[in-house]
């Protein structure tokens, strides 16, 4: 038989007893069952999956955040020292400025006297 | 519109676990892995929900992937067909003639030794009852293939009804022979 088209089709004897021979059988009582089980299961381990999911990144924020912290609480630090130390360098060149100057004073007033 | 349809998974699964389960069973000629192989595709089905955008869309989807998943099944398992319908005449034979007419039974064994492809063919439009057209969409495979398919198919079993039904055919359809 030639299938050009839906509308030639004449189904013959063979084919009547083709098409009775396969009506849809009833599908085992226990497949919805295990269907909806296995569905359960399935649920069950995608949530378990995206609580994990959501867990490790949540871990993974609160370190991230840690070693962000750390490291910006260590570099704060490293200005603070470096400030301190530049501090004390100016307030020692402060001093020695001062003592300088009271030597200079110093020895103008010796001058002075030895001219006199 | 269609839009406004809300897929209801238990509902489908009501409606069409026959029409799955026969398309693997036809396919595959293996109640347990047909079992099996429904379950696979309502679950992916279950997966897909929200993109089932009406009744229609469900059977038509639900036809594709039962054949797709049966295929690969095959594909995988690597059994021939005459084993199959061995297997499916031993283990199933029972509910085989408890539901069909020793001839019908016997015709859907010798489905089994067909090639894939034609198998395939002959399972939509004689299960199915669907038109060229709609097997092509639903194998993804060009009409002219779809057609030959049916048309090998067809004559394939024809003859190996004619050499193996012969007392069947003898006793319930005596026009069978001249067909």
């Amino acid at each position: 038989m030639e299938f050009e088209s839906q509308d030639d089709f004449e189904r013959d004897d063979f084919e009547r007893e083709l098409q009775q021979a396969f009506l849809r059988r009833p599908a085992p009582p226990s497949l919805k069952r295990k269907l909806m089980e296995r569905r359960s299961r399935q649920n069950t381990e995608r949530l378990h999956l995206r609580k994990v999911v959501w867990e490790r990144l949540a871990a993974c924020l609160v370190l991230a955040a840690l070693v962000g912290g750390g490291f910006g609480w260590h570099q704060r630090e490293e200005r603070r020292k470096g400030e301190a130390a530049r501090q004390q360098v100016f307030t020692a060149l402060r001093i020695t400025n001062r003592a300088l100057n009271q030597l200079r004073a110093q020895l103008a007033e010796h001058d002075r006297d030895r001219q006199e | 519109m269609a839009r406004d349809w809300k897929p209801d998974f238990e509902q489908l699964v009501d409606e069409h676990q026959s029409m799955v389960f026969s398309l693997a069973l036809r396919m595959t000629g293996d109640r347990g892995l047909a079992e099996e192989i429904a379950q696979d595709v309502f679950l992916e089905l279950d997966r897909h929900l929200g993109r089932i955008e009406s009744p229609l869309h469900a059977l038509y989807w639900l036809r594709r992937v039962a054949m797709s998943r049966s295929a690969d099944a095959l594909r995988r398992r690597k059994v021939r067909g005459m084993d199959l319908w061995v297997e499916m005449e031993d283990n199933h034979g029972a509910f085989v003639e408890q539901k069909s007419s020793p001839l019908g039974s016997r015709l859907e064994g010798l489905l089994t030794t067909l090639p894939e492809p034609q198998r395939a063919a002959l399972v939509l439009r004689y299960q199915e009852d669907l038109t060229p057209e709609e097997i092509a969409a639903t194998l993804e495979a060009p009409l002219a293939t779809v057609k030959s398919n049916l048309q090998r198919g067809l004559k394939l079993l024809r003859a190996k009804a004619e050499s193996n039904l012969k007392d069947y055919i003898r006793v319930a359809t005596p026009e069978l022979r001249s067909s």
